[in-house]
């Protein structure tokens, strides 16, 4: 131990006390504020629905697809449906949502289909045969596509059914909906895309 | 223990500190390159989240849809895809929010940093309190009764001089 050496940092009981004070009074305000930003922080999170995340792909080109539909006779190519309003409706038979907004997409079905408006059903996590017989039950004659490996669901990123996606004449994502839609949302989202002049 | 010679304490250790963190990030970021196609989908597999789960990684979810999405992974690979350009698929279709490991910019670098400035910010305050700790309780002078001050001196004499017994 070098004895001589006199301490540099003088210890508390030489600090006056308006000085000791002060440090107090700053450690205090530290732990105050970062206490405060976390509580921020947590109530900010926690006051968030985290499954309501924005779709990135609104905006964007919508991923292109190929499929066959369910009963095999055709195929449905995307880039074919361009200059055309395009509804792409994930469901599956299984699902309870699904059958509560089927009413829905049949009535728009019937309003649009000759209006230069097309509705496709792809069936995600679903038989094939289970598929067909909703379809039998439910009625529905737009074009429901068969989805191998769920490729065409995760390139859209679904999540769960029914998740619906409605593709402007430029082929962009114009809207997504998440759940069950209503007659409405997807009648105001059409009337946006339409051209107006071309009804 | 006097003031210098405790920072060169502090500075080694801190030094030792370094180096045993750049040895871990090292290990970290090469750890193993996976070889075999399943270990290559179980890596990206578990840098995804899954999407129907509640924090649980594509690699380690028995959803169905887990399930689909490491299926997709292995003929993308396969399809000589690299893993980054697979995670930049997932997230245009999912969003960012797939991605287990936010990307290391914008407001997420915030995540990546924070803990080490908070680590950082500890051990200085650690540093400093235990300096001021040990400096308080290390004796300024040593036993040699030459140093006490005249004071003190006088009031030693005079406790000797006046201690009952043996004093003749």
């Amino acid at each position: 131990v070098d004895g001589t050496t006199p301490p540099t940092v003088p210890h508390p009981s030489e600090m006056s006390p308006g000085r000791r004070r002060r440090n107090r009074w700053v450690a205090v305000a530290a732990l105050l504020v970062s206490v405060v930003v976390l509580a921020a922080l947590f109530g900010f999170g926690l006051s968030r629905d985290p499954t309501a995340i924005r779709s990135p792909l609104l905006g964007k080109a919508a991923p292109t697809f190929e499929l066959r539909t369910l009963d095999g006779g055709q195929t449905v190519r995307l880039p074919d449906l361009r200059g055309q309003v395009v509804v792409v409706n994930f469901w599956a038979s299984w699902c309870a949502d699904c059958r509560v907004e089927h009413g829905a997409l049949a009535a728009a079905w019937d309003r649009y289909r000759d209006q230069g408006v097309v509705l496709l059903g792809v069936p995600f996590q679903d038989r094939s045969s289970a598929s067909m017989a909703y379809v039998d039950t439910y009625g529905g004659d737009w074009p429901q596509l068969t989805d191998p490996g769920e490729r065409t669901a995760l390139a859209y990123g679904v999540y769960g059914v029914p998740e619906t996606f409605v593709i402007g004449p430029d082929g962009r994502v114009a809207a997504k909906r998440v759940g069950a839609v209503s007659y409405e949302w997807v009648t105001d989202q059409v009337e946006r895309l339409l051209p107006k002049d071309g009804r | 223990v006097s003031g210098r010679r405790f920072s060169r304490g502090a500075a080694g250790l801190a030094a030792v500190l370094v180096v045993a963190g750049v040895a871990l990030a090292v290990v970290a970021a090469r750890g193993g390159d996976p070889q075999t196609l399943q270990e290559r989908v179980r890596s990206v597999a578990s840098s995804l989240r899954c999407p129907v789960c509640q924090n649980l990684s594509v690699a380690d979810s028995p959803s169905a849809l887990a399930g689909q999405m490491r299926d997709t992974i292995a003929t993308e690979l396969e399809a000589g895809k690299s893993s980054g350009q697979i995670r930049q698929e997932f997230a245009a279709a999912y969003g960012e929010w797939i991605l287990l490991a936010p990307p290391k910019r914008g407001l997420d670098l915030a995540v990546w940093l924070l803990p080490i400035a908070l680590l950082l910010g500890g051990a200085v305050l650690v540093v400093l309190a235990v300096r001021r700790w040990t400096i308080g309780s290390a004796p300024d002078h040593p036993a040699d009764p030459s140093v006490l001050d005249p004071a003190d001196r006088r009031m030693l004499d005079r406790a000797i001089a006046t201690y009952p017994g043996d004093g003749e």
